[in-house]
């Protein structure tokens, strides 16, 4: 992957994700993050931190991303949570308003 | 001649509507028989579509071409021509010199090619009527045109096609299309007449002659054989033509002016009533002064707003004469767009946040705490759950647990009393600001409440919101043991509490005469509004009053309600309170001027002087709620126009009247609407909808139950991705119940503290 079109989100536990910037824009966010003028390190480096969220989290955050472009692509499947996680999901997803 | 096999091959094929091989044919015959005219009609299946002569044929919905204009129009550059027998037909084919031995029902051809001067001197034209008879074109080229006269009754085998594209208007046939057509509607009545007597089976379509540069040779007019007399004869014509046009205008509004004197004359006299039953009723002093200014001052904002929309309604009647093909619709033209494109329509992504939002609902009962949960997705949750019918008093607990300080629950139905004593006997509520716990009758009795929330004085002092909708078994002792315990209450809700009385109210009132801005009383039916008047009365920051059902809240009451409290008064709701009449509302007109929201459901006594009253004094209404009222088309279009750009929520529910004028004044005027409720809004056409959905942009809700009128023109055809259209295919509204945001704020129009 091009590092250009890349950017990596690092969790609590210190797992990093490396998904294509498009992806990642899903979240309203993580946009405003990597687009706001003002010399941010996220900006950056391309590197999102968030202490708050665990790596089964953002791991599913991330299958998540990946499968709203494809629903905006016109594949509309099913996006499977499983209960275990649905609470703390649905506190992050709040977080990162997506 | 050789049209007889001309003809069968047509007719053969006119199930097809193939016209290829007769344009050939037509071709070459116009080549070698210059004399010969011919239009082709032919026999459409409704989604063919022919070329004819290389131009396009587009069939369109009938609704988009107005027939009757366009016929008269002559827009189809036909050449024009009448035959005394038209009258016969519904259609009326135009143009053609063949001499035709074969009588085909219902197919015609006549080419459109060019009409020579030299005409062969029989014409004999057949539109396929066996009773038809052409005698008139002895010196000319028959002429036959043919239209469907009132594109009304739709004829599924009938489709008209015209190629509007290409054609070129020589002047004198703009000219002649203007007084031809208004000869024509000279005799418009006879000719109706007669062509309603013709059989609609045998219909035939016409349309398109090509253009025709052509000599005015050919031009008859209504049996005129001259082309010498054709001239002055038209000038009488328009000179007749202008002065009916001014009678019909001055006929228009001279009705419109009788409409408002009658529906002022009524107004003035249910007025009178008013005075002589309230005073025979109180006996005391009369509360009403019905003053002069019932008549329609100039300048206020409904009143220009009235006039817009008149002089909308005389031009497009005025404009409907010229035979132009615009109606009211010329202030618009909405089209739907190409069904090709539908990615455009692709719902939005689900959000992750809805997503597992869903899943823990669908699985509330496994949850096992809610901590760290903030407040906002406590009550999205609660309310899924409620909506699920899942709400219990195993997630009763898991909201009250910690020490919360919001507990918002839609549905409490399900939890019994002991459930409930031993959730609140032990919850934490000394942070609880809000505390919603609707349709709670079953589980509230006054012994429960004083066991939990209400067991001392200090039990709930940061309570701010209060909703025990339904409560049916709290009485006043129980509601004063709560006013008790909660000091700091600004809003309570106590709808369908029945066993409240006005004593109760009285004593609510008297103990938090200055700090209560919210109160709810919707169908507590053993509240008598007169009695509880005075002590209302005292609540100066009142800012939201809702007497939804109670019978006895009349005129008097509002007036001196809203005298007392106008200043401040955000929120009225009267549904269903049907003694009130126009009266009430002028004086809220008069005095609530920073009214946002209010709702005038099943009010029937109320008239168009309403909306007027309201419209001028109230100028910032965000959400409007009209349901089964007796508005006019007009009266609501003054509104939105005078002042309703700041509408966010719109209910024309069963306002029958809705029409044209309304659908235009919304798309100019409703930038703001995020909901709209259009239900059983028979007069809306699939174009209103549409221009209404395509102009407000922030569109997000659209009811239409029982619009059986509204079809996939509409549905299919509008160009606003994120509206969800409710109520005209079977769909589970559960889904359309999130559309819209629950409160996030513990009182509606003021912040907490505000009263410091």
């Amino acid at each position: 992957m091009n590092r250009k079109d890349t950017v990596k989100l690092i969790s609590a536990d210190e797992m990093e994700f490396v998904i294509d910037k498009d992806a990642a824009m899903v979240s309203q966010t993580i946009r405003n993050m990597l687009t706001s003028p003002g010399g941010f390190a996220e900006t950056e480096l391309g590197e999102v931190t968030f202490p708050e969220i665990s790596a089964v989290i953002l791991e599913k955050i991330c299958q998540y991303f990946y499968w709203a472009l494809q629903y905006s692509r016109g594949k509309e499947t099913e996006f499977h949570i499983e209960p275990e996680l649905t609470l703390e999901l649905m506190m992050a997803a709040n977080y990162l308003h997506t | 001649m050789g049209d007889v096999g001309f003809f069968e091959k047509t007719d053969s094929r006119e199930n097809e509507g193939n016209l290829e091989e007769s344009e050939g044919k037509n071709k070459e015959r116009n080549e070698e028989e210059e004399e010969e005219e011919a239009v082709v009609f032919y026999r459409q299946q409704q989604h063919q579509h022919a070329t004819f002569l290389g131009l396009d044929l587009n069939l369109q919905p009938p609704e988009e071409i107005d027939f009757g204009n366009e016929f008269w129009g002559f827009d189809f550059g036909f050449p024009e021509k009448q035959t005394e027998n038209f009258t016969e037909s519904q259609s009326v084919v135009l143009g053609v010199d063949l001499e035709r031995k074969e009588r085909s029902p219902s197919v015609e051809i006549v080419s459109p090619s060019s009409i020579k001067t030299k005409r062969s001197p029989n014409v004999v034209f057949d539109i396929g009527f066996p009773e038809k008879e052409t005698e008139n074109f002895t010196n000319s080229g028959s002429v036959v045109f043919g239209v469907d006269l009132k594109g009304k009754e739709r004829y599924p085998d009938v489709e008209i096609v015209s190629s509007i594209k290409k054609r070129k208007f020589s002047v004198q046939e703009k000219g002649k299309a203007k007084l031809d057509g208004f000869g024509i509607e000279l005799d418009e009545k006879e000719i109706l007449h007669d062509l309603m007597q013709i059989d609609p089976e045998k219909w035939v379509s016409i349309l398109d002659s090509p253009v025709e540069e052509e000599k005015p040779n050919y031009i008859e007019f209504q049996g005129l054989t001259r082309d010498n007399t054709v001239n002055h004869e038209r000038a009488d014509l328009l000179e007749d033509f202008q002065e009916f046009l001014k009678k019909e205008k001055s006929k228009r509004q001279h009705e419109i002016a009788k409409d408002f004197a009658q529906r002022l004359a009524r107004e003035v006299d249910s007025e009178g009533d008013l005075l002589k039953s309230s005073s025979t009723k109180d006996g005391a002093s009369k509360s009403v002064i019905v003053d002069d200014d019932d008549k329609e001052e100039l300048g206020t904002p409904f009143s220009i707003a009235m006039e817009v929309i008149k002089t909308r309604i005389s031009s497009s009647t005025s404009r409907r004469k010229k035979f132009s093909s615009e109606g009211l619709g010329a202030e618009f033209k909405w089209v739907p767009k190409n069904v090709k494109r539908t990615s455009f329509m692709a719902r939005e992504v689900p959000s992750l946040l809805d997503l597992s939002l869903c899943a823990l609902a669908k699985n509330a009962e496994a949850i096992v705490s809610l901590n760290h949960v903030p407040d906002m997705l406590r009550h999205k949750l609660s309310r899924s759950v409620s909506n699920s019918r899942k709400m219990d008093a195993h997630f009763l607990q898991l909201l009250a647990s910690g020490s919360p300080t919001e507990i918002r629950v839609n549905d409490c139905s399900r939890v019994t009393e002991d459930e409930f004593t031993k959730i609140f006997g032990c919850c934490d509520t000394r942070n609880l600001i809000v505390l919603q716990l609707d349709l709670c009758g079953s589980c509230i009795p006054d012994y429960v409440l004083q066991d939990t929330l209400a067991h001392s004085s200090k039990s709930l002092p940061a309570l701010v919101t209060l909703s025990l909708n339904g409560a049916y078994r709290l009485t006043d002792q129980g509601l004063n043991a709560l006013a008790l315990s909660a000091p700091a209450l600004q809003s309570i809700n106590l709808s369908q509490c029945s066993l409240l009385t006005s004593s109760g109210i009285n004593d609510l009132a008297n103990c938090f005469e200055s700090t209560l801005r919210e109160l709810y009383l919707d169908e507590c039916h053993n509240i008598e509004a007169m009695v509880v008047l005075p002590a209302l009365k005292k609540l100066k920051c009142l800012e939201v009053l809702s007497m939804a059902g109670i019978q006895t809240v009349c005129d008097d009451f509002v007036i001196k309600m809203v005298e007392a409290c106008g200043k401040n008064m955000k929120e009225l709701i009267f549904a269903s309170c049907v003694e009130l009449t126009d009266v009430s509302l002028k004086f809220v007109g008069k005095n609530c001027s920073k009214l946002c929201a209010i709702d005038l459901s099943y009010l029937r006594k109320l008239t168009d002087l309403s909306m007027r009253y309201l419209a001028n004094g109230c100028r910032s209404i965000n959400r409007l709620k009209l349901c089964r009222n007796g508005f006019s088309d007009e009266a609501i279009a003054a509104f939105l126009e005078a002042s309703g750009s700041s509408l966010t929520e719109l209910s024309l529910n069963n306002i029958a009247l809705v029409g044209l004028n309304t659908a235009i004044s919304l798309s100019k005027c409703s930038r703001k609407l995020f909901c709209l409720d259009l239900s059983w809004c028979r007069n809306l056409t699939d174009e209103a909808l549409g221009l209404v959905v395509d102009s407000c942009s922030s569109l997000k809700l659209l009811k239409l139950f029982g619009c059986t009128q509204i079809t996939d023109v509409f549905l299919k055809g509008h160009s606003n991705p994120q509206v969800q259209i409710i109520g005209l295919k079977m769909a589970t509204l559960s889904e359309f119940l999130n559309v819209l945001e629950p409160r996030e704020a513990p009182l509606w129009y003021s912040p907490v503290d505000s009263l410091h």
